[in-house]
């Protein structure tokens, strides 16, 4: 692609994107007219005015949509018979994917899903009335079309006919009743909290449901009943969760979606089959789907190289596979930015970091033994050395939670600003003011890292020792006990971070309000808060939630931004690039490269 | 139970001959030992690799930790072993990683022998309740490896450099006092030990002046066999992750850390695994030289 | 013969008794009790009721006997993490994968063995004596997690002959299983292998000497029927003994080899459950490892009886 061209495309982008954001905040429908809003598939322009309203559209999205290498047109919903003649031909064969640095996909039920590489798999066998493509638009999946209220208050849908669960349960309008029940209910479900602006679901006929929500609210189809990301509205089925208990169906979710679980061995593998009565009789085009979980990089990367796994999915690969991965023709690397971020974690509760309360100007908190250890060891990470040497060169330096992937809110200039920038000479100064001098007397801290993580945590430990002069322990944990234990607090310095945040809310809500579902839920009770709490902070994001007025908003979301960042809510290092990594003979179609997912029902494999 | 290397040779049982063992000549131990080449040359290898670890600062042209270099560069003459994934220097980091492995190798088994040769003395000497003790304790060790052992006591006190030691040492504890036990129950009657007891000996002056040097062949090659696998336990322990700290160069540190380079760098698969592979080798040949020189009964 | 085995039952009984009992009470004797630390980041009110629900707020001679008994029905508790599965279900998935690899290591390592044994043992003194015994004590020294990478590298990732990792259940039929098996049985049987070889080396030219076969030689019995007959299988005796000792090395090779190529095995579970410090499992695991050490041990003690008549008990 040419720059010229690069450039017309992101004019026309950012033209889109504007006129996305034109609109009276005060009319329900944000200016669109109702049959705009109808289903089976809303235009683009409504899916993006939509988005915008909810604060849910980001400009890469926009420009993804345009670049050429996109499908002009995301694949028809649903599709009665129009697979391309190419693809019919592919169909049937049988693919291993390896989920990477997991020891074990722990559950599959919708209701208990909070990890990535499980509603990567959750996708393939569950559905949802609706779903998302590439471009981030939803398209009908078990809803056929829909319609919407004057006052953007009250949706009806019209169900699919003659779709079956995986057992042979016809699917009705009360299995989307029983799914908002145990859905919004807290004691079952842990994304109770996305359903709180529908006051009620109404059962119409056998085939059509009426949602009312109590504020308009524009990510509705995308955020609230897409089948995947969602996961609140991912049908679930009544009969096998009540005969077979809610653990059997973490392993054996009963679904309409296009593959079925046969097996699942907890550590070993999983294995979907292409279930017959999929409502498109055109997918799945594969026979049997094995996920295996594959914790350590090295059998991870052998066993892609040998052929034994044609894909990986899961949590991000090491970074130092990806060259090697790219060296190999046998092999398809496809990278896109990254709607993420990777930080290291100071646990304020813990010596010699606490900070009891962070409600105070940067320059007070200074003052503050704690958070000068925080901010020294923060500004003690040269980013860009951690990059070149880590990520073999992979990524953008981080200061906050809002990515590059967010082009119009991710503020370019706070490498500039943040009062962690890279400044070996004022972090030992800090340092030193904080009673360790030279490191000198400094406890040894415990850096708690995944196995896949365990290089990048040796070259934390080099720079922070060649910089600060402290001592920093690895403590290697498999992925879902880091996740424990972040959960609880209980650690000096751990590292996480989000792969998945496409928009602003998804950084801040998520990783800087208080009420942060991953803000040490947890955590002792005689603790306050979890890792960071900030009253100003907390109001803004409040705040940039109800703007629309997009250059207001970009103001709001990088002010949060930046009071995370200056107070050290934690030191933030990257933003890693999304990579999916497959086999030659894997024909992986761009309609399914949706960012986050695996999507398999359109992959074929040619033998 | 002890681990793979003493099997290796049958167990003989040791021929004393009438007289204390002391009294005869060294020299022809050293005679002996000298007549076997292979021994005389895994002798030579292990000094060898025992002067690089206890100077390893002034051997190791840099230092282990240090990221300072070009990642994955091949072996040269700045760099003998090449470099790891992170620029370091492997041949540092493999002449530091002998200072652990042979500090826990060695120090295990010593802590060990001095444990368990107590015990086999107490049990083999006073017999009675004693002995059924110890002997039911050494038992319930005998029927687990020690590696087995030792991964079971790293579950139960935690990794690092003091916990591995502690784990390896109580797991080769019973092998010394099974090896003492019959030992004095053999010396125990011997003609020389009755006629010391008649003439009035103590308890302390038999055990030290006639049990403990009559026991010396078989402990002797107990240890070099111990040393060896309990390099091997120590490698793999840190290979799983279950040994000194992560950030610690040992051997199977090395080799686990440097699994996703293989591909680009064989050195980095070869030189840890030759390292660890040289060095049991090495005490093994001494081990089977030492058994057939305290042995007096040959086959061929 | 009955009296032994009724004997030797109980033994292992006690054994296996007294490691269950060793490692409850060790587990609770760790500095900081690591399950209470476990629930000490919880909030308080759900931390008591774990403890209510773990039984953690009764004595611990309560926790004991309640444990036991548990133990005993074969409810060996639930991992702490995740979807808090049974550990009796991580360790019956576990156990077959871990046999698999120990069983076909056995087989090629007693082909091999045996082989090489003879061979050294009949041409004595021989380059080809030498270079058996060299390779075998090779085999002993190195260790088993390098093995198994070299084989990785060489014959899955550059022949790309095997599949570098994993496992298929025999049910996915023969060659799915044994291609995934064969790798880490190597790796495993090679130190197992090296021992056997000696063995049947040194027992064999023993036996050799020993008057009933001179005077099987004088009788002018052919070398061949001498050696098959006589020599070979009294050599086995002592070869016998070192088995049980043997097996367990394997399993021992196992729990390392078994992390070498992502088999999620009893070994891997040990070492995982430890690392993630998930203690239900982690004296799910010990047990069942220790119980196959003892009953190994037993098995070999009665095969001990049966091959050589002259014991007796």
């Amino acid at each position: 692609m040419s720059e010229n061209t690069d450039k017309r495309i992101e004019e026309q982008a950012r033209r889109e994107f504007e006129e996305a954001y034109k609109f009276d905040s005060s009319d329900p429908l944000f200016g669109l007219r109702k049959e705009e809003m109808r289903g089976p598939k809303m235009t683009r322009r409504a899916v993006m005015r939509l988005l915008a309203a909810a604060g849910a559209l980001t400009f890469v999205d926009v420009l993804a949509a345009c670049a050429p290498s996109a499908p002009a047109a995301p694949a028809a919903p649903a599709a009665e018979g129009e697979a391309a003649p190419a693809e019919a031909a592919a169909v049937g064969g049988e693919l291993t994917c390896g989920w990477a640095g997991v020891d074990e996909i722990r559950t599959l039920d919708p209701a208990q899903i909070n990890q990535v590489l499980q509603f990567q798999i959750a996708s393939n066998v569950m559905s949802g009335l609706t779903h998302i493509n590439p471009d981030l638009t939803a398209e009908g999946d078990l809803a056929t079309d829909w319609t919407v209220s004057d006052d953007g208050l009250e949706w009806v849908f019209t169900l699919r006919q003659g779709v079956t669960f995986h057992n042979g349960d016809p699917f009705t309008a009360d299995d989307v009743i029983y799914t908002y029940e145990r859905s919004s209910n807290p004691e079952l479900s842990i994304h109770s909290g996305v359903l709180t602006n529908v006051t009620s679901v109404e059962k119409v006929d056998d085939y059509t449901v009426k949602f009312t929500l109590s504020a308009p609210q524009a990510s509705f189809l995308v955020k609230t009943l897409e089948r995947a990301s969602g996961r609140a509205m991912t049908i679930v089925n009544k009969r096998s969760i009540e005969e077979d208990g809610p653990e059997n169906y973490g392993l054996f979710p009963i679904g309409t979606g296009p593959f079925k679980v046969t097996e699942n061995l907890l550590g070993q593998s999983t294995v979907i089959e292409k279930f017959a009565d999929y409502y498109d009789p055109e997918r799945p085009k594969l026979d049997k789907v094995t996920f295996i979980p594959i914790p350590e990089p090295e059998p991870l990367a052998a066993a892609l190289e040998a052929g034994d796994i044609q894909l990986i999915g899961g949590n991000p690969p090491a970074a130092e596979l990806i060259d090697r991965f790219v060296a190999n023709p046998d092999l398809v690397v496809s990278e896109i930015t990254g709607p993420g971020f990777q930080s290291l974690w100071l646990n304020p509760h813990r010596e010699p970091m606490v900070v009891e309360d962070f409600n105070k100007p940067v320059e007070e908190l200074k003052k503050e033994k704690g958070f000068m250890v925080r901010l020294a060891i923060a500004k003690a990470i040269d980013r860009d050395d951690l990059i070149k040497r880590a990520a073999f060169g992979r990524g953008t330096p981080a200061f906050g939670t809002i990515n590059p992937a967010m082009r119009y809110f991710f503020d370019t200039g706070i490498n500039e600003t943040s009062e962690q920038r890279f400044d070996a000479a004022a972090a030992q100064q800090l340092l030193a003011d904080a009673g360790f001098p030279g490191g000198e007397g400094f406890p040894t801290l415990k850096m708690v890292i995944t196995p896949a993580g365990k290089r990048e945590g040796e070259i934390l430990v080099d720079i922070l020792k060649q910089n600060l002069g402290i001592t920093v322990e690895l403590d290697i944990k498999d992925f879902p006990v880091l996740v424990d234990m972040f959960d609880a607090m209980d650690f000096d310095l751990l590292r996480i971070g989000s792969g998945g945040d496409y928009d602003p809310d998804d950084g801040l809500v998520d990783w800087t309000l208080t009420t942060s579902k991953f803000n040490g839920p947890n955590r002792d009770a005689s603790m306050a808060f979890g890792f960071f709490s900030d009253a100003e902070a907390d109001a803004l994001i409040e705040e940039q939630r109800a703007t629309v007025d997009l250059e207001k908003r970009r103001e709001l979301v990088q002010q949060a931004n930046k009071i995370a960042s200056d107070k050290v809510a934690s030191a933030f290092l990257n933003h890693p690039v999304d990579t999916l990594v497959y086999r030659k003979e894997v024909n992986y179609p761009e309609v399914s490269r949706i960012p986050g997912l695996v999507d398999l029902d359109r992959v074929t494999i040619s033998s | 139970m002890s681990d793979i290397a003493d099997l290796a040779a049958p167990t003989r049982h040791i021929d004393l001959g009438d007289e204390p063992m002391r009294t005869r000549s060294r020299w022809l131990w050293v005679h002996a030992f000298w007549q076997r080449k292979p021994a005389v040359l895994a002798l030579f290898v292990l000094l060898v690799i025992l002067f690089a670890a206890l100077f390893a600062p002034w051997v190791a042209p840099h230092d282990p930790n240090s990221q300072e270099f070009e990642f994955l560069s091949p072996p040269s003459f700045e760099h003998p072993m090449g470099t790891d994934d992170l620029g370091r220097d492997l041949f540092s980091r493999i002449v530091y990683g002998a200072r652990i492995s042979l500090f826990v190798g060695v120090s295990t088994v010593v802590l060990a022998m001095l444990i368990g040769v107590t015990l086999g003395l107490f049990a083999g000497y006073y017999g009675g309740w004693i002995d059924t003790l110890i002997t039911a304790y050494v038992d319930l060790q005998w029927a687990f490896p020690n590696f087995i052992i030792a991964v079971y006591l790293v579950a139960v006190f935690g990794t690092g450099l003091t916990n591995v030691i502690i784990a390896v040492m109580l797991a080769y504890i019973d092998d010394f006092s099974r090896v003492v036990r019959g030992m004095v129950f053999t010396i125990r009657e011997q003609p020389f030990v009755t006629a010391s007891r008649a003439a009035g000996a103590s308890d302390a002056r038999i055990i030290i002046r006639h049990i403990l040097p009559n026991s010396m062949a078989p402990i002797i090659v107990q240890a070099t066999v111990g040393v060896s696998s309990a390099i091997l336990a120590e490698a793999g322990l840190s290979f799983l992750g279950l040994g000194v700290k992560p950030t610690t160069p040992t051997w199977g540190l090395i080799l686990s850390d440097a699994r996703t380079f293989f591909s680009r760098g064989w050195w980095l698969a070869i030189y840890p695994g030759l390292a660890i592979t040289v060095t049991v080798l090495s005490i093994n040949f001494l081990g089977d030289a030492l058994r057939d020189i305290f042995d007096v009964r040959e086959y061929d | 013969m009955t009296r032994f085995l009724v004997r030797r039952l109980l033994v292992s009984v006690v054994v296996i008794w007294a490691i269950a009992t060793l490692v409850f009470f060790m587990l609770r004797m760790v500095p900081g009790d690591p399950i209470g630390a476990m629930l000490a980041d919880v909030d308080p009110s759900a931390a008591e009721a774990l403890r209510a629900r773990l039984g953690l707020d009764q004595p611990v001679y309560v926790q004991y006997v309640r444990w036991m008994v548990n133990m005993l029905r074969g409810d060996m508790g639930n991992s702490i993490y995740g979807s808090n599965q049974p550990v009796r279900q991580i360790i019956a998935e576990a156990l077959p994968r871990t046999l698999s690899i120990s069983l076909v290591a056995i087989v090629i390592a007693l082909v091999i063995s045996f082989t090489a044994g003879i061979i050294s043992a009949v041409k004595k003194g021989t380059w080809m004596d030498h270079v058996v015994t060299f390779i075998a004590i090779l085999g002993l020294s190195m260790p088993s997690f390098w093995l198994g990478i070299l084989l990785i590298i060489v014959f899955a990732v550059n022949l790309n002959w095997l599949p570098a990792i994993g496992y298929a259940p025999l049910s996915d039929g023969f060659w799915p299983w044994f291609s995934h098996i064969i790798l880490p049985a190597i790796a495993v049987g090679t130190p197992f292998a090296a021992i056997i070889a000696r063995m049947i080396r040194s027992s064999m030219l023993e036996v050799s000497r020993e008057d009933f076969i001179r005077t099987a030689r004088s009788k002018g019995l052919s070398a061949r029927v001498v050696l098959v007959r006589h020599i070979f299988r009294n050599a086995l005796i002592p070869v016998v003994t070192v088995m049980g000792i043997a097996f367990a090395l394997l399993m021992t090779g196992a729990v390392i080899v078994e992390n070498v190529f992502a088999i999620k095995g009893l070994g891997r579970v040990l070492i995982q459950s430890i690392l993630n410090r998930d203690y239900p499992v982690v004296q799910g695991a010990i047990l069942i490892v220790s119980l196959v050490f003892v009953a190994t041990n037993l098995l070999v003690d009665v095969l001990y009886t049966v091959i050589d008549p002259r014991i007796r008990y």
